[in-house]
């Protein structure tokens, strides 16, 4: 019975270490991966003990704040500006900070950032409330304003989605990052956890995505813009060309790899009928069966270090929120790398990547990193910290961006000009030069085509801003897309003029 | 030592004063002054009837018990007077609201269980009078763990979790299963002392095992089927596990026959498996415990174990500090899953302590067993101290999700009365069998044992 009673009490020992060992392992080395589990009462709660920074646009909106709340909870965040901001903000629900600057800026802003240690020591001393730290954006909120009501006008109660990104040229500042639809930061913020669950599950079903940010997270099919990068690697590759460079503009291309064949819009002959014709005048009209033959005769890979080159096929890209690939896929023929060379085959790209063809040419062809974040401040609005501007390489040599800009003038300022029309009565006075792009979709282009857009302003002089502007189902670029280009680069230049 | 364990808890409870509001708590010297009376009481009692009792056993339960206390205390101030507290729910205090009377009622239980320790040890002078009444006691246990499953729901049901393991008159209620269990254990001891001789014939060889002759299966089978019963009509998982292990384990102890504790570990296991596939609620428990962190898991079913997890998580090593952590977002922080509360707010530190003390108890009552002369008492000691440990096992195990999640009380810690009260009957058991296995023998020996005890304190 002895022997019995001995092996039992080994038996209970041996319990007692298995609680202990599994309790050292939880608490002593299991707690960050407890810390982090989704809905994490404990991590929340800390959160909320602080007053979260604000984040502003750079003419000093306050487009998301907390202001002290009377339910359990001691910081309501609010977003004034609702749905206009959300692809910039994000939101801050019960679940922590999903998307925009609330998620990619989450430490900054509840102030338990690294860079806020020595701030966050001198407050506990001095016994004031501690407080996250403001996130100061680029966004100017008359651009912003306009890019969102103009994709409104063009979007509401179509159920397709459309984005448009603003950014200065010469330093990469995100002037506007504008996606639609969208959706109320507000619905995502409230405190009754059910009530959340109810606003998460309607905005993650409604028609358009709203909760996903189509100008930096969804690809589109670039078009004609994509001739850009074309013309780019032609004249990259002969020092002598330029815009007058006669190129050959036959009414139909043909391939030695398959039996279609390409032809211009509406099966239209460019230039004079001669069948050739320089390239301003090809890119003006945007003939796809000029830009076809001169992608066909660079081959694949030409093409696609210059798309390179423009930023496409990276992932790195973060503004600070990470953005998502656009990409030029290397066509396996002659005919695919003809159709590549006009934006389509598998090319993608974000609103943002059209922005950046623009400002890569606007700059002398250097491409600034775009960024959305300019400063971060203390709770007393002191700065803590700057976002120096920084290049992610040159694009193309400045003699080559002098072409395309020449070209991109074209399109907009003379009459054979693809976004003439539209120019004419619309512009206003602003020189605007700029691609349009009209991208067919889906199998035997069954879709309704997608209007692009890609601008600098002003054209004759020192550019200010670009602009990039998809719309899904938009249709023609020059009058779809266009016009709200024009808005955009309106406002900002309106803005300028108030502040210069 | 006794005056240690109080010392322990009155900065306890102090120490939840200042983690919530930065002064010393109001009725300080009220409810620690209340809980010192009634220990010093116990400890009056085993110098009268029990003078040669483990002196290590009183210290140990009255310091579990009074942190419990603190802990009750330390829970109904959640969302009371200005503290933070839970948004969950309608109370804004728990996920199941405490009276605000509760503390007082846990002192109240404290007395009531003391003074039935106090009972024990004036009335059973020795042991072995209980074997008499052996059957008596199998009777009462069976009866009281088929009580609430007769009862309507209205009166056995447990608000909100699905089992009906309780007794509710009025205000007033009780879980005779805790009680079972003592009873259960005396009747186990008394049977088994009868027929080990019995059961410990060789029946036929397989594999290299003993197995019983089947006629000598027919105990087992029964508990077997009792446990299932209990399991399937009440939904109390963790204490047909407590019964079954220790049924086994004092089978064990009489018999010496390790084929006893492989057959009843498998039909345990087999029972569990066949019973998580029959019915959803006990497959439920395998599913959060394998997978608690999927998204739907960790919102419902899981949503209680996640949150302990959390709550041990955010303690780390040294904890929060009594009264500084958040507990009130763990449902039923005050009774299933006051171990995690504990862990939240003493961190690793506090539970390696409190796993010490039990094991310390669980241990002492072992050595109780091995000194007693007499079988009966033997089988009755191993018995309830392997009955405690187990049930430390599974409900801690449970939490910190080293096994499945099955809801019982935590001995000593966790609030009501019944488990406190059952668990001083325990230790007065254990006491006046210790104090048998050590009183023949007034010799110098002794002292050194004494020795030896206060050194490891």
């Amino acid at each position: 019975m002895n022997r019995a009673l001995k092996r039992m009490s080994v038996a209970i020992l041996v319990m007692f270490l298995l609680l202990m060992i599994n309790v050292n392992y939880l608490q002593g080395f299991d707690t960050g991966k407890l810390a982090a589990l989704p809905f994490n009462s404990r991590t929340l709660e800390n959160q909320v003990r602080y007053q979260r920074g604000e984040i502003l646009t750079a003419d000093g909106k306050v487009i998301a704040k907390s202001v002290p709340s009377n339910d359990f909870y001691k910081w309501q965040r609010v977003y004034p500006y609702r749905d206009v901001y959300a692809p910039v903000t994000g939101f801050y629900s019960l679940y922590g900070a999903t998307g925009g600057i609330e998620q990619a800026d989450d430490s900054v802003l509840a102030g338990g950032d690294s860079s806020l240690a020595v701030r966050n020591f001198i407050d506990m001393i001095t016994g004031k409330q501690r407080k996250g730290a403001n996130v100061q954006t680029t966004i100017v909120s008359s651009v912003q304003q306009a890019a969102y009501d103009g994709l409104q006008s063009k979007l509401q109660g179509t159920g397709f989605m459309g984005g448009v990104v603003a950014i200065e040229p010469s330093t990469g500042k995100i002037l506007a990052l504008a996606s639609y639809p969208s959706y109320d930061p507000n619905k995502l913020a409230v405190h009754d956890g059910k009530q959340l669950n109810i606003n998460d599950a309607a905005t993650q079903g409604a028609p358009g995505q709203p909760r996903r940010d189509h100008a930096i997270n969804d690809l589109f099919p670039p078009g004609s813009t994509f001739k850009i990068v074309t013309s780019s690697a032609f004249f990259n590759q002969d020092g002598t060309r330029n815009a007058q460079t006669s190129v050959a503009s036959p009414s139909q291309l043909t391939f030695s790899d398959t039996t279609s064949v390409l032809t211009n819009d509406q099966g239209e002959v460019c230039g004079n009928g001669s069948g050739q014709a320089p390239i301003i005048v090809a890119f003006a009209q945007s003939c796809d069966t000029t830009f076809g033959k001169i992608g066909e005769d660079l081959g694949t890979g030409v093409l696609n270090s210059t798309a390179a080159a423009f930023g496409m096929n990276s992932d790195t890209l973060t503004i600070p929120m990470p953005v998502t690939q656009s990409n030029y896929v290397q066509a396996p023929g002659p005919s695919t790398t003809a159709f590549s060379a006009i934006g389509q085959y598998s090319d993608t790209v974000t609103p943002l990547q059209e922005a950046m063809f623009s400002a890569a040419i606007a700059n002398g062809g250097q491409l600034m990193k775009p960024y959305l974040v300019q400063t971060i401040t203390a709770g007393d609005y002191s700065k803590i910290q700057e976002t120096t501007p920084s290049t992610l390489g040159q694009a193309v040599s400045s003699q080559v961006a002098s072409e395309v800009s020449q070209m991109m003038q074209a399109v907009v300022q003379t009459q054979q000009g693809t976004a003439f029309g539209f120019n004419q009565n619309a512009e206003g006075g602003v020189n605007i030069s700029g691609k349009t792009g009209t991208a067919q979709n889906g199998v035997n282009n069954s879709h309704l085509d997608d209007a692009v857009f890609t601008a600098f302003a002003p054209g004759n002089g020192n550019p200010k801003i670009a602009v990039g502007v998809i719309l899904q189902g938009g249709g023609y670029g020059a009058t779809a897309a266009a016009p709200i280009a024009v808005q955009v680069i309106k406002a900002y230049l309106a803005y300028l003029q108030g502040n210069p | 030592m006794l005056l240690f364990a109080i010392v322990i808890v009155a900065f306890a409870y102090a120490s939840v004063g200042f983690g919530l509001k930065g002064r010393l708590p109001s009725g300080l010297f009220l409810y620690v002054g209340a809980f010192a009376v009634i220990v010093l009481a116990a400890h009056l009692t085993v110098r009268r009837f029990a003078p040669y009792a483990d002196p290590l056993l009183l210290p140990l339960a009255a310091l579990l018990n009074g942190l419990g206390v603190v802990m009750t205390y330390r829970l109904i101030q959640a969302g009371r007077n200005g503290n933070p507290g839970c948004n969950c729910g309608t109370s804004g205090t728990l996920f199941v609201p405490m009276s605000t009377s509760a503390t007082l009622y846990q002192i109240l239980y404290t007395a009531i269980g003391v003074g039935c320790f106090v009972g024990v040890l004036a009335l059973i002078r020795e042991p072995r009078t209980l074997q008499r009444y052996t059957y008596t006691f199998g009777a009462i246990g069976v009866f009281l763990i088929a009580l609430p499953a007769l009862l309507p729901s209205s009166i056995s049901a447990v608000p909100g979790t699905g089992a009906k393991i309780q007794i509710r008159l009025g205000t007033f209620t009780t879980q005779p299963e805790e009680f079972a269990k003592l009873a259960l254990a005396v009747f186990f001891a008394g049977y088994l002392v009868a027929k080990r001789d019995v059961l410990a014939l060789a029946g036929r060889r397989v594999l290299g095992i003993d197995l019983p002759r089947a006629r000598d299966l027919g105990p087992i089978l029964v508990i077997w089927g009792v446990s299932l019963l209990l399991l399937v009509s009440e939904s109390d998982i963790g204490t047909s596990a407590i019964f079954m292990g220790l049924f086994v384990a004092v089978l064990y102890i009489a018999t010496s026959r390790t084929s006893w504790l492989l057959i009843g570990f498998l039909m345990f296991v087999v029972g569990a498996v066949v019973m998580s596939k029959l019915f959803s609620h006990v497959g439920e428990r395998f599913d959060i415990w394998l997978h608690p962190y999927t998204a739907t898991n960790i919102q419902d079913h899981s949503f209680q174990l996640v949150k302990g997890l959390e709550g041990l998580g955010s303690g780390g090593l040294l904890g929060k500090g009594l009264g500084a952590g958040a507990p009130y977002y763990t449902p039923l922080a005050q009774s299933d899953f006051v171990f995690t509360a504990f862990g939240e707010e003493l961190g690793l530190a506090g539970l390696m302590a409190l796993l010490l003390v039990y094991g310390l108890i669980s241990e002492r009552g072992m050595r109780t067993a091995l000194l007693v002369k007499d079988p009966f008492s033997k089988l009755l000691a191993g018995g309830l101290s392997f009955m405690l440990a187990l049930q430390v096992f599974v409900i801690v195990g449970g939490v910190t999700r080293l096994i499945p999640l099955t809801g019982i009380t935590t001995p000593f810690l966790s609030q009501g009365g019944s488990s406190l009260i059952s668990s001083w009957i325990v230790i007065a058991l254990l006491a006046r069998l210790s104090d048998t296995a050590r009183r023949p023998a007034p010799r110098p020996i002794q002292d050194e044992g004494l020795t030896q005890v206060v050194r490891l304190e």
